[in-house]
């Protein structure tokens, strides 16, 4: 295929749709971590938690052939894994990175075992059926010509994952509890004289940021795939993590900086076809990760200084002119 | 005698033991849950290393990986840099050892030792991208090392397919590594030790990196313990702020701890190619990426207690080899173990908590007569100034 039918398959509704179906799996676990981070515990378990998702998922699925006990079971799973890390962390006083790290060696050790046992192969799980969540039509807009091929016909999880950010977002800014969460971040000794629990505070948030992770995995072995993987998150996890420092951990600069590495993701996965060396072609995304974590710092940093001048500026002025006062 | 029950050091070796105890015996659990013949497997994982000789060959090689790797974790670990991108460093300086033995035409000699040098200094180049951003700009390294880590591993698989992978080659990998350009065996060729020597040479393949592993710990120890470069590293690591107004260059400082730390995660490499494969493989560090950070976490970031943690898991994962090949149980189990001794051990308030409690018990019992006359001297003292 030549450069000018991928240039021109990527302005098409086909390229469109396929950046928002690749985004979901980074949408959820970067809410998931946002909430997490401005509860002050950063889950740096989400990659684990997401492949522990993907997994409970398919197997259950497959047992008792019914999608929704499945996303439930995955569910339960994510956030029994973020309980875990929120009991050493909170309670034991583990190392909030290295407890996150230890999760996710858990989590990626423990699935290859469990699927052992489950199906005999290692690699994947493609000898059991497995279900997959629904599609959605969406009425109407369907129907229109260019918009519904983008927007309509996607997972349900898709909507879900879009869905979640407006919810992520008046969770954390219009209800009581949500602003608690960020107290709790801001500043835990505050938060505590006003009589909130910050250790509660901070298990809920890990236990929240469980549920995303794991329905990011689930998004990924039972809509995008039809069976789980091993090592299925295949960095999405860390991805949503960068995501959230990014988008300057509002909800919706979140959002556009998941979308930016669904769309990283989305011209590598279209360059595979060109006759480029596919392994250098999927290092896109995780290079547009480190350019764009480092552009969003160099930025912030400048910024920092700018603020800098300015105070020192305002102090300067305001002492000539107290002294011009003096005179 | 006492004091030393009661010491600081005896706190924290109790702890690991206690650590590991524990997560041997949730090992133990799951399998019993999951095999048919637990207890068969959990004796072929337990004493399974040292039942032949050429076992335990492997559990020595496996150790001396994991040795350097747990190394590399005490440097950046210890200026407090959350740096993780030791798999990318490993598999470049892997290749880089490889290419050179493979193809640079000169000797034996020189190509063994320019060999080295190359992985150690592709190596450090590799750690440069995540540490610049870090100390100029204070992007999250966790997040930038672990995606250069991937990339890492991809640039591997292209070099390996497109440019070393010959037709004719049924697996994906490299030409052996010719004889004369291996690392010899350990055992030094005298007289006395020619039995040994033979059998040894025989039946197991540990090579002269025994002594470089051994050089390394002292280095890397008297590099953080004795050096001013140490003191401003662990400076550092303590408190960032503190150091910079003590007039530590902090920049300098995290760039050169990833810097160095790469330095002995390609000698890691060196190691892969030179003296375990004898070539250059696919997925040649599959599963090592985390295991340095065990073995740091376990030997408490000391480079003295490296190496009897990379004995400890190097052990666990010849077992854990050895237990697949003999019962039904995988060996993904060992990680399972892992991550529990890992949270245990760094679980500051979980184990020591039950020691320190019976330790204030003790303490309370003893000074109970000595506290007395404080507290009454107190008390008067309050009257006198009321």
């Amino acid at each position: 295929m030549s450069l000018e039918t991928v240039i021109r398959s990527i302005f098409s509704t086909l390229f469109l749709a396929s950046v928002i179906r690749i985004s979901t799996p980074i949408i959820f676990p970067a809410m998931g971590g946002l909430i997490a981070v401005v509860t002050g515990v950063p889950n740096m378990a989400l990659e684990g938690i997401m492949n522990v998702g993907a997994f409970v998922g398919v197997m259950v699925s497959a047992y008792t052939g019914n999608v929704w006990l499945a996303i439930l079971a995955g569910i339960v799973a994510g956030v029994l894994m973020a309980l875990l890390l929120g009991l050493f962390h909170i309670y034991f006083k583990t190392n909030l990175f290295i407890g996150g790290l230890a999760v996710n060696l858990m989590a990626s050790g423990g699935t290859v075992f469990l699927l052992y046992i489950m199906t005999g192969d290692k690699g994947n799980s493609a000898s059991v059926k497995s279900l997959s969540v629904p599609n959605w039509e969406i009425p109407f807009i369907k129907d229109i010509p260019f918009l519904g091929d983008v927007i309509s016909g996607h997972p349900v999880f898709t909507y879900l994952a879009f869905l979640s950010v407006i919810l992520v977002y008046i969770f954390l800014y219009r209800t009581r509890f949500g602003t608690h969460l960020r107290a709790v971040g801001e500043n835990p000794e505050a938060a505590t004289t006003l009589g909130i629990d910050v250790k509660k505070s901070r298990m809920i948030a890990l236990a929240i940021s469980g549920v995303f992770a794991a329905l990011g995995g689930m998004n990924l072995s039972m809509a995008y795939l039809q069976f789980f993987q091993k090592e299925m998150a295949a960095g999405r996890g860390w991805i949503g993590i960068a995501a959230v420092h990014l988008g300057a951990r509002k909800p919706l600069g979140v959002l556009f900086a998941s979308i930016l590495f669904g769309f990283a993701d989305a011209i590598s996965n279209q360059l595979g076809s060109l006759n480029i060396p596919s392994q250098l072609v999927q290092t896109i995304p995780y290079i547009t990760t480190v350019v764009a974590l480092a552009v969003f710092a160099i930025q912030q940093r400048q910024a920092a200084l700018e603020r800098m001048k300015r105070y020192q500026k305002e102090h300067l002025e305001a002492i000539s002119a107290n002294a011009s006062k003096a005179e | 005698m006492k004091s030393f029950f009661e010491s600081k050091g005896f706190r924290e070796l109790l702890r690991i033991v206690l650590a590991v105890t524990i997560g041997l015996a949730l090992g133990f659990i799951i399998t019993l849950f999951v095999s048919k013949d637990p207890v068969g497997a959990y004796k072929s994982f337990l004493l399974g290393p040292i039942s032949r000789l050429n076992r335990i060959g492997d559990w020595l090689e496996e150790s001396l990986t994991l040795i350097l790797l747990g190394l590399v974790i005490c440097i950046v670990f210890g200026a407090s840099q959350w740096y993780i991108g030791v798999e990318g460093q490993m598999v470049l300086g892997a290749m880089a050892a490889g290419c050179v033995a493979l193809y640079v035409p000169i000797p034996p000699l020189p190509r063994i030792l320019l060999a080295f040098l190359a992985a150690m200094i592709v190596g450090a180049l590799w750690g440069l991208i995540p540490a610049l951003l870090k100390a100029y700009y204070n992007a999250n390294e966790l997040v930038t090392s672990l995606m250069m880590n991937t990339v890492a591993l991809k640039i591997f698989e292209y070099i390996l397919k497109a440019f070393i992978m010959t037709p004719k080659s049924r697996s994906i990998s490299s030409e052996l590594i010719e004889k004369p350009f291996r690392l010899p065996t350990f055992i030094p060729n005298l007289p006395f030790l020619q039995g040994i020597r033979e059998i040894w040479m025989k039946q197991t393949s540990v090579t002269i990196m025994v002594y470089i592993v051994i050089a390394a710990v002292i280095i890397v120890y008297y590099l953080l313990y004795k050096t001013p470069f140490g003191y401003e590293l662990r400076t550092v690591g303590l408190n960032t702020k503190f150091a910079h107004y003590g007039g530590i260059n902090v920049k300098r400082t995290i760039i050169m701890s990833i810097l160095v730390s790469g330095l002995v995660a390609g000698l890691a490499g060196a190691h892969l190619t030179l003296a375990i494969h004898n070539k250059i493989i696919s997925n040649m560090t599959s599963g090592l990426g985390f295991e340095g950070i065990n073995i740091a976490i376990l030997a408490g970031n000391n480079p003295l207690g490296v190496p009897i943690a990379g004995l400890l898991y190097g052990y666990l994962r010849a077992g854990s080899d050895v237990m697949e090949r003999s019962s039904d149980v995988s060996r993904e189990l060992v990680f399972v173990i892992q991550a529990m001794v890992l949270l245990l051990v760094t679980a500051e308030r979980l184990l020591p908590t039950i020691q320190k409690r019976v330790a204030d018990i003790k303490e309370n019992s003893e000074n109970g007569t000595n506290g007395k006359p404080d507290v009454k001297n107190v008390k008067e003292g309050d009257s006198h100034v009321a």
